[in-house]
């Protein structure tokens, strides 16, 4: 195409051109910029916003918080959507600037009078080849030099695949803490190690009667009543009771079942004079106590947190105030490292809390979102960490047992949430009633594996190993699913509801009901029913497994169940 | 009465000339809302809510597949008829502005013969895939066109010739020694391109393509600019993706060297005007050779022997270059830079940080699977790799020992390898035919 311009107008149409043509360079570079920035910053990770929200997760009532927490989000999202629309809008811009520079650049390529430029003198041939191969070689000397050093630069910044190199040893000099396998003797906490279930050691009694004193070692009337299971730890067994206000602290002879100490944990500066609102049933001592076997610590539902070494001598004791909930309150403490782990659950806060187990001071306190629940805190060991995780609701939340900070957390729960997690090596088993079972790949962007919802307990923890989840029910089911896959592999119905947790000990499951009957099963993926041993008295807690015996809590006594 | 019927001649002439150029912004424009893509990160639902899954965009059914191989066939014929017979430069302008519109915008880029190559590459050496029959028919029929007629494809029937085309008109040379290194890119952009292809890695050219994302309403902004600053220097240093990176030309160059009839400069006898010396952008045009000025016939032919000797230097070489490139060339493959990075955090102590990382630990795969098929690739790639390098050591020598060659020459003639066929020398010519 030809237009018939006069210089000034070719002048003008240069000028707008070498405008358009830098506006669009800046455009595209500003683009560029924005683009980088865009990519690499996360409007919700905002310093100032993530402070302001951990000062509102620990005052949760204050409302100025609150809102400061909203107006900073609106703004950390409008930054971000602002950096949106400028690449948005400059697109747009840069397309027209390139457009403008192009027609203007056409328009003076057409309006000039082109001529061949007549050339001067020919090239020699000879001399034209000579050249082209020189800088033929120098190109592909250049590009093998260049690819021989990329090759060198590159395999020093791949990781070892051998796991030789320098990184790699100071990596084994951190190794990843894995699952302590459970002990054949201790049985620190609820459900024994690491509050999952899972007992040590073999040879444990699958027969008995409580009624005719067959396998029975000993009996011991408990001074007081309680819901709380037995801990064990070298020959002591200790346990809980209470009765109105008195909450009590007993230490019994494993081998004999003599009480050797008792231990107060009433007329802590702070204990409420009235017993709290709770189930008629459940009373102060549903807790169960955690030890590590230099210390032996208890909480009680009025709030009071004891600690006592082996010998019954109080080391400390405070009260953290009442808990209120509908039913009560029945948490249990695990202890990892020097930090004693308490769920705190209350229509005014739920939290975790870290204490110094020497000293009881608070070392961490978190604050978890939701309504209070009635399960237990459980250790599990992903990504070479030790995590405590909570049943929660709606939230199963995964905390670092020793600084409390949450490390993944995933909805899935809701109603009146009572048993604890089930942990294997690969997953987190979370169930309650009228809501669902649900497996969960732990870990960062934590995710349910799968769910199902036939088989779901009210106050009875599942139990799991890597390739099976069992589960009984407060209807008197019983359930086998397959761990990774959530296939119910077989289930069988008991005449009697399940409120203690089922046991693993030595590939059999112990499953003892209400009526006190124990159901032991194969910890397979066929049903095996082995033996049923009835204790003769009614049964709520969970068994406690030690040295080839098992200790178990009626209503009133306290049983040794032995083959010798 | 003459005057005006003059005038309204002139303008219908200058308005058949613009025309083209008038499409081509329409359609730059109607493609500029280019914005899906890059939105807000997807929120993540804590209630078990599950995205619905992504779902590519429906294959285009066979009769279609067909059709476009038949408006391919169609369109390198007529540009063959435009090229050689009618010699007409604008009707060629017109076919690039058609193959714009129908390969690149309608068709958004795919299928395209520039791509095809990393099909037949997947196709010749893994055996569980088969390569569909319109793709294979994509890379042949520009090929064998280019081997009977030249590079009538990149004249007017590839859109991404046909976008650079029709925005380059203020052609700069660039200096030989940049000219030199610089095209020699697209033979290592080859032979990447047909190792990852082979090796099941990644389609690069695809990946990479700077002008996919102008055709579709997606792309990553970063390759947007990058297409639209590659158009703004086209304006200047004409084509170029065709002469820089395009890897499917280095083969064009080769078949369209034995072409049977190609485009010629003059349609009769050329006068040895010199008119036309300069006038090629691409540096396309070979002049005559008299006989003066010859070098003796021994120093040429100890020249030829000795380039002939180097060919098996040069492959051995190239293949010892990309022997050592292996391992960190198969850190393009998406299994070995997942294992490569999960490795690095373990060794550097710190928890999963990249999405790759953490979507594979949901996967559900276990560390030692995913490291077993890092080896099997990083070994495979130790294998194929030489084979690349050896592939540019004998290119390197070929392209050597053609420069030792002279044959005697009467007229100026196209370099039929890198010549275009876009037809900008036409109008320089003096000689007319009628």
């Amino acid at each position: 195409m030809k237009f018939d311009f006069s210089e000034k107008d070719i002048t003008i149409l240069k000028v707008v051109s070498q405008i358009a043509g830098g506006f669009a360079l800046i455009v595209a570079l500003t683009m560029i910029f924005s683009l980088v920035q865009l990519k690499t910053i996360n409007p919700l990770d905002n310093p100032v916003l993530l402070s302001i929200k951990d000062q509102y997760d620990k005052d949760p009532g204050d409302a100025s918080k609150a809102a400061m927490v909203r107006a900073m989000d609106l703004m950390a999202r409008k930054a971000y959507f602002s950096s949106r629309w400028q690449v948005e809008t400059g697109s747009y811009l840069l397309l027209g600037g390139a457009i403008i520079f192009i027609l203007c650049q056409r328009l003076i390529s057409d309006n000039e009078k082109r001529k061949p430029a007549f050339p001067g003198t020919k090239a020699e041939p000879v001399n034209i080849q000579k050249n082209s191969r020189r800088y033929l070689l120098v190109a592909a000397t250049v590009i093998s030099l260049t690819a021989i050093s990329a090759s060198f630069i590159l395999r020093t910044t791949l990781p070892d695949p051998s796991g030789r190199s320098g990184f790699s040893s100071k990596a084994n000099n951190n190794e990843k803490e894995s699952a302590p396998k459970p002990d054949k003797s201790n049985y620190p906490f609820f459900r024994g190690q690491d509050s999952r279930g899972i007992a040590g050691g073999s040879g444990y009694p699958t027969e008995w009667d409580g009624i005719s004193g067959k396998n029975i070692a000993w009996k011991t009337e408990v001074p007081q009543q309680g819901k709380s299971s037995p801990v064990i730890w070298d020959d002591k067994i200790f346990i809980t009771g209470a009765s109105g206000l008195n909450c009590e602290v007993y230490c019994i002879d494993k081998k004999t079942g003599a009480l050797l100490w008792t231990g107060t944990a009433s007329g802590i500066a702070g204990e409420p004079a009235e017993l709290p609102k709770m189930d008629q049933e459940a009373g102060l001592s549903v807790s169960t106590v955690a030890t590590n076997g230099t210390e032996i610590c208890a909480v009680f539902a009025n709030g009071n947190i004891i600690c006592f070494n082996m010998e019954g001598k109080q080391k400390w004791a405070k009260n953290i105030g009442v808990p209120e909930s509908n039913y009560g309150y029945s948490s249990s403490l695990i202890i990892y490292e020097n930090i004693l782990i308490v769920q705190y659950d209350s229509r005014t806060k739920n939290s975790v809390i870290g204490f110094d187990i020497e000293t009881g001071e608070q070392k961490w306190e978190t604050i978890r979102q939701g309504r209070p629940v009635w399960s237990s805190p459980v250790l599990g060991y992903f990504d070479g960490k030790a995590q405590v995780i909570i049943n929660g609701n709606p939230n199963v939340v995964s905390y670092d047992a020793l600084t409390g900070n949450e490390l993944w957390s995933v909805e899935c729960m809701t109603g009146d949430v009572a048993p604890s997690v089930a942990v294997n090596s690969k997953m987190v088993f979370a169930v309650t009633d009228y809501a669902k079972l649900a497996a969960i790949k732990p870990g960062t962007g934590a995710s349910i594996a799968w769910e199902d919802n036939a088989y779901t307990p009210d106050v009875s923890s599942p139990v799991a190993t890597d390739d099976y989840l069992f589960i009984s029910t407060g209807n008197g089911d019983v359930a086998c699913y397959n761990a990774e896959k959530g296939d119910t592999i077989w289930t069988h119905y008991f005449q009697d509801q399940f409120y203690a947790s089922p046991v693993i000990a030595d590939d059999l499951i112990y499953l003892i009901d209400r009526s006190g009957v124990m159901h032991i099963i194969e910890a397979d993926s066929k049903f095996k029913l082995v033996a049923e041993s009835p204790l003769g008295e009614r049964v709520d807690c969970t068994p406690a497994f030690s040295d080839k015996k098992i200790y178990l809590r009626g209503k009133k006594y306290l049983y040794c169940i032995s083959d010798n | 009465m003459v005057d005006r019927l003059f005038q309204k001649r002139e303008f219908q002439i200058r308005m058949k000339k613009t025309l083209p150029y008038i499409i081509f912004v329409l359609l730059l424009c109607w493609h500029a809302v280019l914005f899906a893509q890059d939105r807000f990160p997807r929120p993540e639902f804590e209630s078990g809510y599950v995205y619905a899954t992504n779902q590519m965009p429906l294959q285009r059914a066979p009769g279609w597949e067909y059709f476009d191989v038949a408006v391919l066939l169609g369109a390198l014929t007529l540009t063959t008829w435009l090229a050689l017979k009618k010699r007409s430069r604008q009707g060629l302008i017109w076919m690039s502005v058609f193959s714009l519109a129908y390969f690149g915008f309608y068709r958004e880029g795919c299928i395209c013969a520039v791509g095809s190559v990393q099909n037949v590459a997947l196709a010749l050496f893994n055996d569980g895939y088969t390569i569909p029959l319109s793709a294979l028919l994509f890379f042949m029929i520009p090929l064998l066109f280019a081997l009977a007629y030249g590079r009538v494809f990149c004249a007017g029937v590839c859109p991404l010739g046909a976008i650079q085309e029709l925005t380059g008109f203020q052609p700069v040379k660039l200096p030989k020694k940049i000219e030199a290194v610089l095209a020699s890119v697209p033979f290592i952009y080859l032979a990447l391109a047909v190792l990852f292809a082979s090796t099941d890695s990644q389609f690069i050219i695809c990946r990479y393509d700077p002008f996919i994302g102008i055709f579709r309403l997606d792309a990553p902004y970063t390759m947007i600019i990058f297409g639209i600053l590659l158009l703004l220097a086209g304006i200047f240093v004409n084509r170029p993706y065709c002469r820089y990176l395009c890897p499917y030309g280095v083969l064009l160059n080769v078949f369209s060297r034995f072409a049977g009839k190609h485009l010629t400069i003059t349609p009769a006898e050329c006068t040895n005007c010199r008119l036309c010396e300069e006038v090629c952008p691409y540096d396309a045009i070979i002049p005559s050779d008299s006989e003066l000025n010859r070098e003796e016939p021994a120093k040429p032919r100890k020249r030829f022997i000795l380039y002939f000797l180097l060919i098996p230097v040069f492959a051995v070489t190239g293949a010892a270059i990309f022997y050592t490139l292996a391992p960190s060339l198969a850190g393009v493959n998406s299994n070995v830079s997942l294992a490569r990075a999960i490795r690095s955090e373990k060794e550097s102590g710190i928890e999963s940080v990249s999405k790759a990382v953490i979507a594979f630990k949901e996967s559900g795969k276990t560390e030692a699977q995913l490291f077993a098929e890092e080896a099997t690739i990083t070994d495979r790639f130790r294998k194929s790799s030489p084979w690349a390098g050896v592939f540019l050591g004998i290119s390197l020598g070929i392209g050597m020992l053609s420069l030792t060659i002279r044959s005697k020459r009467i007229e100026y003639l196209p370099d039929q390898g890198k010549c275009y066929s876009c037809g900008r020398c036409f109008k320089y010519c003096p000689i007319k035919v009628q």
